[in-house]
């Protein structure tokens, strides 16, 4: 590969020395040499002892340019006297000139040189007289030079000398270059693989999906590693602690950053309950530790999935989601600074009743999730997202949110991380009624609950279901047929009247068993019913309507309101007991303790 | 679906009902009372088939009476079940409503004039 850049006549004819070796079988074995090994500086030192021990010099010194190019280095030399780390200033020196003028220069007494840099052999004692010295290129670019010193026999440099040292010199120099870059490769590889494995450990410090749990949640970086994190685990009272977090900034130091944050979340959040104090700890650990100019935001929180209770505190972070049943949604923005600004900052501990509703934390990657040059997903467009997403539980529905950013086209510029409470999946496993306002179901054991859209059409799929609870609550036929008439009634009112024919709306029913009979609560999301005017019609009045709410007094035992804050729509519970006859037995077996029905 | 066969029988406009009677079927049923009051005639409402029926439906049939009697046709319940009967008593209008066993015995009392509960 040098071939083309040997001089002719290169073998130094002539000459009263003892022959050269071949420079080019010399230059092949130093690329050879060069090729084989990553130890550059090894690789360079061994080169140049050859170099000197061939050409019959009494020292040889390489020197490459430094990283700002500002000046020489030598970075190897053989000799009576070491001088490498010399540096020699840009242009300065006899090496300066031979790679600034892109030369092979020969100085026959060195001090009669006013080129000469005589600072090195003030310094070392060593008599430099002859010099010859030739840059290394690459192409364009001068990367250093090579130098001999004195030739042993005290003759001077010739032609011979000089083309020999060029030739050395441009596939050192080459090879060099090669080595570099191998070197830079192996490098990028080896930061390539810390990248992946910090990445590997990144994931490692996620929670675990667990489909048990009515909490899921995503973290997709951008590039290899992330500034976001969130984590959940369930403590032993059954209390789920949680968190989100964005570090400020990308690349590894808010990856470690991040890790740090959640590595103490994990170990704070066994023992401290409270979001606010947890949240306090961090900040001011974070405040203590981390460098000046990076902070976290972050939300810290607690979910009991025994009663639907969510506790939080955020600091500085994108507010927490809360969606309602009627797809509107209420947004809690942070009250408090992010953590690492200010030591001494307060922290509030949020606390609200999700009542079956999904609560969502998310980073502002996905909210400035990008459509095209301008669109932005914003809160609303997850909000629209979320209510889109199907799926048989919730870690699937969550993947999707993913799976739609990506086929919708848009294009993330931040890591994603979402977070996800669903307290409707927990509260009937808890007994809780999704629809009973935070309150416990103080009595009875729940059997079913769903939810139905304001469409009469759906009345023919409830009733069954109705019925089929009713027995087994233990009913006679009679009484379940009135039970099943009683709530499809109230189920129709809210059609009617609360959502006033609006189909979309959801109604929501739970029906528990009672020792003794059965209740069954009604819940819609309609604006509030004036309870007040809702009055059974007379009988002495025979007209259509107002039917319905006499048939439930008249059925049930007991029909009340439950009040619900403003917004928050209205709840009807619904009680009715066995006939005494009928109490305490466990199945109906047939005993009618109902006056019988007349006949026609 | 909520209403079966319309039939014309001695005079009588016989509608027959079929399945479950609610918001959702009910506005068929009201549809098929009042087209038929409204060309005079009388009705006779068979209920045999009825296997719920709740407020709405009643509602409609409640409707239905207050028109034929403003316009002095007769209207009838045919076959009432034990269920569609225990609603109507519910609504304290199975007193209300002229009650008949079946078909035929509607028939031969109301065009002889005398009716049964």
């Amino acid at each position: 590969m040098v071939a083309d850049k040997t001089p002719v006549g290169a073998d130094g004819a002539g000459s009263s020395q003892p022959p050269h070796q071949d420079p080019l079988d010399f230059a092949a074995a130093l690329s050879r040499s060069f090729a084989a090994t990553q130890d550059v500086e090894a690789t360079i030192r061994q080169a140049l002892t050859r170099i000197v021990e061939l050409m019959h010099v009494e020292a040889g010194a390489i020197f490459l340019q430094d990283d700002t190019g500002e000046a020489l280095v030598c970075r190897a030399c053989v000799g009576p006297v070491n001088v490498e780390g010399l540096v020699v200033p840009k242009g300065q020196g006899i090496v300066g000139r031979s790679v600034a003028e892109d030369a092979v220069l020969v100085v026959e007494h060195a001090y009669e040189n006013a080129a000469f840099y005589a600072e090195a052999d003030r310094h070392t004692g060593f008599v430099t007289r002859s010099i010859l010295c030739a840059p290394l290129t690459v192409g364009s670019s001068r990367i250093g030079a090579v130098e001999v010193l004195n030739k042993a026999n005290g003759t001077i440099f010739d032609d011979s000398d000089q083309n020999m040292l060029k030739v050395i010199a441009s596939s050192a120099g080459l090879a060099i270059s090669n080595a570099r870059l191998a070197a830079r490769l192996v490098e990028q590889e080896r930061l390539k693989r810390e990248l992946e494995l910090a990445a590997a450990i990144q994931r490692s410090l996620l929670p675990r999906a667990d489909p048990d749990l009515p909490i899921a949640g995503f973290n997709r970086p951008i590039h290899e590693v992330s500034g976001d994190f969130y984590d959940f685990f369930q403590l032993p009272d059954g209390i789920i602690a949680f968190c989100l977090g964005d570090v400020s900034g990308k690349g590894m130091n808010a990856a470690l950053l991040m890790a740090k944050t959640a590595s103490l979340f994990r170990c704070l959040g066994k023992t401290v309950h409270d979001p606010a104090r947890l949240i306090t700890i961090l900040n001011r650990e974070i405040c203590d530790t981390t460098s000046l100019g990076m902070f976290v935001t972050m939300v810290v929180g607690s979910y009991d999935p025994a009663t639907g209770q969510l506790r939080f505190a955020n600091a500085g972070h994108m507010p927490p989601l809360l969606k309602r049943a009627d797809h509107s949604f209420e947004t809690f923005p942070a009250k408090a600074p992010p953590l690492g600004i200010l030591r001494d900052a307060t922290f509030e501990t949020e606390a609200l009743s999700l009542d079956g509703r999904q609560f969502f934390l998310y980073t502002d990657g996905i909210t400035e999730f990008r459509f095209g040059r301008d669109e932005e997903l914003g809160v609303d467009g997850l909000s629209l997202m979320l209510d889109n997403v199907h799926g048989d539980s919730l870690i699937e529905r969550v993947e999707h949110v993913l799976q739609e950013l990506r086929q919708a086209g848009w294009q993330a510029r931040d890591d994603l991380t979402l977070l996800a409470i669903d307290d409707a999946l927990a509260a009937p496993a808890a007994g809780r009624n999704t629809g009973d306002g935070g309150e416990p179901a103080e009595n009875g054991e729940f059997l079913v609950g769903f939810t139905l859209l304001a469409d009469p059409s759906r009345l023919k799929i409830l009733r069954p279901a109705l019925q089929a609870a009713a027995m087994a609550c233990g009913f006679s036929s009679e009484e379940v047929h009135d039970l099943v008439l009683a709530a499809t009634e109230a189920v129709e009112n809210i059609m009617i009247h609360a959502y006033a024919g609006r189909r979309d709306g959801e109604i929501t029913l739970a029906m528990h068993r009672l020792p003794d009979g059965m209740m069954v609560r009604i819940r819609d999301f309609a604006p509030k019913v004036d309870t007040a005017k809702i009055q059974p019609r007379s009988l002495e009045e025979v007209r259509p309507g107002g039917l319905g709410t006499h048939f439930i007094r008249t059925v049930m035992d007991d029909a009340t309101f439950i009040p619900l804050p403003d917004g928050e729509g209205n709840l009807l519970e619904l009680v009715k007991y066995r006939a005494s006859g009928n109490r305490g037995a466990k199945e109906t077996t047939g005993s009618v303790s109902q006056k019988p029905t007349e006949g026609k | 679906m909520a209403v079966g066969q319309i039939s014309e029988q001695d005079g009588y406009i016989v509608i027959a009902l079929d399945g479950e009677i609610d918001l959702e079927t009910a506005p068929a049923v009201r549809k098929a009372l009042l087209e038929n009051l409204k060309k005079g005639r009388n009705l006779l409402i068979d209920l045999a088939k009825v296997s719920y029926i709740d407020s709405s439906g009643i509602a409609s049939l409640v409707e239905g009476l207050q028109v034929a009697r403003k316009q002095g046709n007769d209207l009838a319940l045919v076959s009432v079940s034990q269920r569609a009967h225990r609603v109507l008593e519910l609504a304290r209008l199975d007193k209300v409503f002229t009650l008949h066993a079946d078909l035929a015995s509607a028939l031969r009392d109301r065009t002889s004039g005398t009716a049964s509960t």
